[in-house]
């Protein structure tokens, strides 16, 4: 079915929790394209209510809350922002069997929540958008259903430790490890059934072991940046030579434009920035702006904003007065905040 | 003649102290301009240098070219000569980073030999 949506245009690809997906996409049209791992799906946004969750890794097919479910069991996921015509739209419901002119009384959502709307993204700019407050749907309209492609259909089975799981002879899918699967802990929570999730441990990233993924519970993570915080950091993104730019604070990654692993680069931000808070009380040069470590690859540049931090990883061709001059005015434009 | 190619640096605007310094802390020479090297200042200084190296280390045992570190009223500028031994540039956030970095690699030899 991926293959069939039209193309859309890009937007941009990013890592951000999957709340975030739901929470700045009011004005969007088009499709959320979505990758875990080896598999990859959708999720089709008409200005913030999402129609069809899909996700196909191998012969697995997930729709609906299956696809949703197993979303939601990563803290973060990598997606990328398509961006419909009207006609691409329409192109996108028929292949997903929706009805173009479907009434909003159709869309019964299981679970309905007032939730602050923040953000919402548009192609090319990030406009401002005022904070309202709106119902947001938990799930998808579309039919939800679990479609494991197999000769036996696998039953979702209750979340167990990973050890505990056996593979079930009877997938013809072959169950690799399931260790890499990102678990929640809860037994309430739906997670994807174990064996209709064959991950493949990919060699760059570290295989967590079963208690590993255990400990990792998915919390739905607030939106904590505004439109204009949005804007800048995709303004930041977009100049000539920056490779990736991350919003982290001491506890996690809120927002990342930019194909890298975040993992790696969080850690190497977060031991500048203890060196920076080692440093700084015995100082007298006034507030920190940023730090910048060069190496032959590029320069990693990690600066404070707002109660959050930056990261930003570039090229080495980059200018590095240009970015200098944007952390500084970021600051200025902090502290006039403050004093305001 | 160390001190002769830091003063290359100190006659540059707004540049406050340059000096060549050990990993360990340890001031080599230094050349300064309105500015008191408290051991304060010194210990920063290695920390950031010996923080540096092993983040750099990170991206699978890179070398590392330059640590730059600004604060709202002054920045520091580290650089790594041989071995153990950096130069450090310090200045007023006003002083022009492009050429001072254009001095750094330019005598960079120059110390070198004289180590």
């Amino acid at each position: 079915m991926i293959d069939q949506l039209p193309e859309g245009k890009s937007i941009g690809w990013m890592q951000a929790p999957p709340q975030w997906i739901f929470t700045h996409t009011v004005r969007f049209i088009g499709v959320v394209r979505v990758v875990i791992q080896d598999g990859e799906g959708f999720i089709l946004i008409k200005k913030g209510k999402p129609l069809v969750y899909y996700f196909k890794h191998g012969r697995i097919e997930l729709h609906g809350h299956g696809a949703l479910d197993y979303f939601n069991s990563h803290p973060t996921i990598e997606f990328n922002l398509c961006k419909y015509t009207p006609e691409e739209f329409s192109q996108a419901l028929k292949i997903c069997d929706i009805e173009e002119a479907v009434p909003e009384t159709e869309v019964v959502p299981e679970e309905t929540r007032a939730e602050p709307v923040r953000a919402d993204i548009e192609e090319d700019s990030f406009e401002d958008i005022p904070v309202i407050s709106r119902p947001v749907q938990s799930h998808p309209v579309h039919p939800e259903k679990s479609e494991p492609v197999m000769d036996t259909p696998v039953a979702p089975v209750p979340v167990m430790p990973a050890a505990a799981v056996t593979a079930t002879p009877a997938a013809a899918v072959p169950l690799k490890t399931i260790a890499a699967a990102p678990v929640k802990p809860a037994a309430a929570i739906p997670v994807m059934p174990s064996a209709a999730v064959p991950v493949k441990p990919v060699a760059a990233v570290p295989v967590k072991t079963p208690a590993a993924s255990q400990e990792r519970v998915f919390v739905p993570q607030p939106a904590v940046l505004e439109d204009p915080d949005i804007k800048i950091i995709g303004q930041i993104k977009k100049l000539n030579g920056i490779v990736a730019i991350s919003v982290f604070n001491d506890d996690r990654n809120i927002l990342l434009m930019g194909d890298v692993e975040i993992e790696p680069l969080l850690k190497i931000a977060r031991t500048m920035l203890a060196t920076t808070n080692k440093i700084t009380p015995h100082l007298d040069w006034g507030s920190f702006v940023h730090m910048t470590l060069q190496i032959p690859e590029g320069n990693v540049i990690i600066a404070p904003y707002h109660e959050n931090h930056l990261c930003i990883l570039t090229t080495r061709t980059i200018n590095i007065g240009h970015i200098r001059r944007i952390l500084r005015d970021l600051q200025q434009d902090r502290n006039h905040d403050d004093m305001l | 003649m160390l001190k002769q190619i830091l003063n290359k640096f100190l006659i540059l605007n707004d540049v406050q102290a340059a000096l060549v310094i050990q990993e360990n802390g340890e001031i080599i020479e230094s050349m300064k301009s309105g500015i008191t090297i408290k051991e304060e200042l010194q210990e920063a200084i290695a920390t950031i240098m010996l923080d540096s190296r092993k983040t750099a280390a990170q991206f699978g045992n890179a070398p590392l070219s330059m640590v730059f570190v600004e604060f709202s009223e002054s920045f520091l500028i580290l650089g790594p000569v041989m071995e153990e031994f950096y130069l450090v540039i310090i200045a007023k956030n006003s002083a022009n980073i492009g050429q001072i970095t254009y001095e750094m690699k330019k005598n960079q030899d120059a110390i070198v030999s004289l180590l």
